[in-house]
């Protein structure tokens, strides 16, 4: 084999391997979608069980074209706001960019992860509307949440050229901020105007709780959606086959999958504790503790020294019960699995944390190292890019009739009077 | 077969493999066929639901 044969052999091999970390990946993240349809069903009355899970089909299933059609062109389209940059048509659905093309290995696998994310902030979305919610409604805020909100937060938090990147050294690499904090306050937005299941809370304001008719599928629910963030975190880093040789965060910076394996796991672990103490042993926080303490450590995962990390997640798993407590309390929201706080809280504090913490990180090029400053001017912004869209065009569509399923429908169960069946034959 | 750029039933010079890659037009109109069908799904099941809230008192 010559010299020039070994380097064209090398080239391909590593973007032929490339191709297969990113389709792994993505396949990977489908569990997260599993998961979450287990975890609402069982967190769903038996009369709502499969229209819980019609949801959650739906909203993977609407998210795939809506992302082809207009979701990734947005994402490389409005790093710079809300004026689009001239790609000369590169992103749009009827360019010969998007589909197969023999010099371009990188698109297709990117875009597909890319798609399995805007299906998270769906998956995320949906537990918190669980019960009341049109379907059809459901559908439409998610490919507004999905193919539209956070990937132009995530054009302007992710990619290299993004204003918030480029402008304010903002560090954001397993999205505690682009994703998660996105879409738990895109959530929020949505049920202050959906308003709560019917018999949730009494004429004097108290609240009743309504519990979901098999925890066992929220178990494994909640498990599953754990094993499929590793797929969701793995793609978040960069390996761009032969062009740039090993890893590099998002932001083009030197980064390993060994400080993603550290610093995921040693968040999950302080989260569950974190919330195993704060709730007294309840599993169901626990669980989502442990979620919530793998986004606590989400911005800065590249970074983290383990023991900090697994500080980051005891705090966020800590933090979610009481925030939850109070969220309902003060806004008589009804949000039956945590998501505002479990998202939207615990990134908060990821994105924070990372400013806290890790200031003074350099990236690549341009872009200025990272700071305190910087990372209050991201958390700021990803809130208004979830909140102002959710509570904006949900409350259109509260006054168009187009929003809340009818007390009388929601007393009969969605099940039976839309779908016409019933989960199991008992 | 299709492909841009290239000639036709050849892989000599071909990048972009796939079905009308070599007609924008088609692809315009495959674009729109799929944004119709998403938007019609979406009307029906909104229709299917607001039908189910008259019939459910």
């Amino acid at each position: 084999m010559t010299l020039e044969e070994l380097e064209v052999f090398v080239t391909t091999q590593a973007n032929v391997a490339m191709e297969a970390y990113y389709w792994w990946c993505t396949a990977l993240m489908i569990a997260i979608h599993v998961g979450f349809l287990m975890y609402e069903v069982g967190a769903s009355r038996y009369k709502n069980a499969v229209s819980s899970a019609v949801k959650n089909l739906l909203a993977f299933a609407f998210m795939i074209p809506t992302f082809w059609l207009f979701g990734w062109y947005i994402y490389l389209a409005f790093p710079m706001g809300f004026s689009p940059i001239d790609l000369e048509g590169y992103g749009t659905p009827w360019n010969v960019s998007m589909g197969p093309m023999l010099s371009d290995q990188a698109t297709g696998v990117f875009w597909a992860a890319f798609t399995l994310f805007a299906c998270t902030t769906a998956s995320v979305f949906s537990g918190a509307v669980l019960e009341r919610i049109r379907i059809s409604a459901f559908v439409f805020l998610a490919v507004i949440l999905g193919s539209v909100a956070w990937i132009l937060g995530a054009s302007w938090g992710w990619h290299p050229d993004g204003w918030l990147v480029t402008g304010f050294g903002y560090h954001d690499v397993g999205a505690a901020g682009v994703v998660h904090m996105i879409a738990g306050w895109f959530a929020f937005g949505v049920i202050l105007n959906l308003g709560p299941r019917v018999g949730k809370y009494n004429a004097d304001g108290s609240a009743n709780e309504i519990e979901g008719h098999d925890l066992r599928f929220s178990f494994i629910g909640l498990l599953m959606i754990i094993v499929g963030f590793f797929g969701f975190l793995g793609g978040c880093l960069i390996w761009a086959g032969a062009d740039f040789g090993g890893w590099v965060n998002i932001y083009g910076a030197p980064a390993t999958l060994s400080s993603f394996a550290f610093n995921t796991l040693m968040g999950l672990a302080g989260g569950m504790i974190g919330a195993f103490w704060m709730s007294k042993g309840n599993p169901f926080w626990m669980m989502s503790g442990g979620l919530a303490g793998i986004f606590s450590c989400a911005s800065g995962l590249d970074v983290w020294y383990p023991g900090l990390a697994f500080v980051l997640g005891f705090v966020g798993g800590v933090i979610i019960i009481p925030a939850n407590n109070w969220l309902h309390s003060v806004f008589k929201i009804d949000d039956p699995v945590g998501a505002v706080s479990v998202h939207g809280v615990a990134g908060i504090w990821g994105v924070i944390a990372m400013g806290l913490f890790a200031s003074g990180y350099p990236a690549s090029g341009d872009i200025p190292p990272t700071s305190f400053g910087g990372q209050i001017v991201g958390c700021i912004v990803m809130f208004l890019v979830g909140f102002v869209p959710g509570y904006g065009i949900s409350f259109v569509m509260k006054m168009m009739g187009w929003l809340r399923v009818p007390d009388a429908v929601q007393q009969a169960g969605i099940d039976s009077a839309e779908l016409g069946l019933r989960a199991t034959a008992q | 077969m299709n492909s841009w750029p290239g000639p036709e039933n050849s892989w000599e010079g071909v990048d972009a493999y796939f079905t009308s890659a070599n007609s924008e037009g088609t692809l315009i109109f495959w674009t729109l066929l799929c944004i119709a069908l998403l938007v019609l799904v979406t009307a029906l099941a909104a229709r299917h639901e607001s039908d189910t809230a008259k019939k459910t008192k």
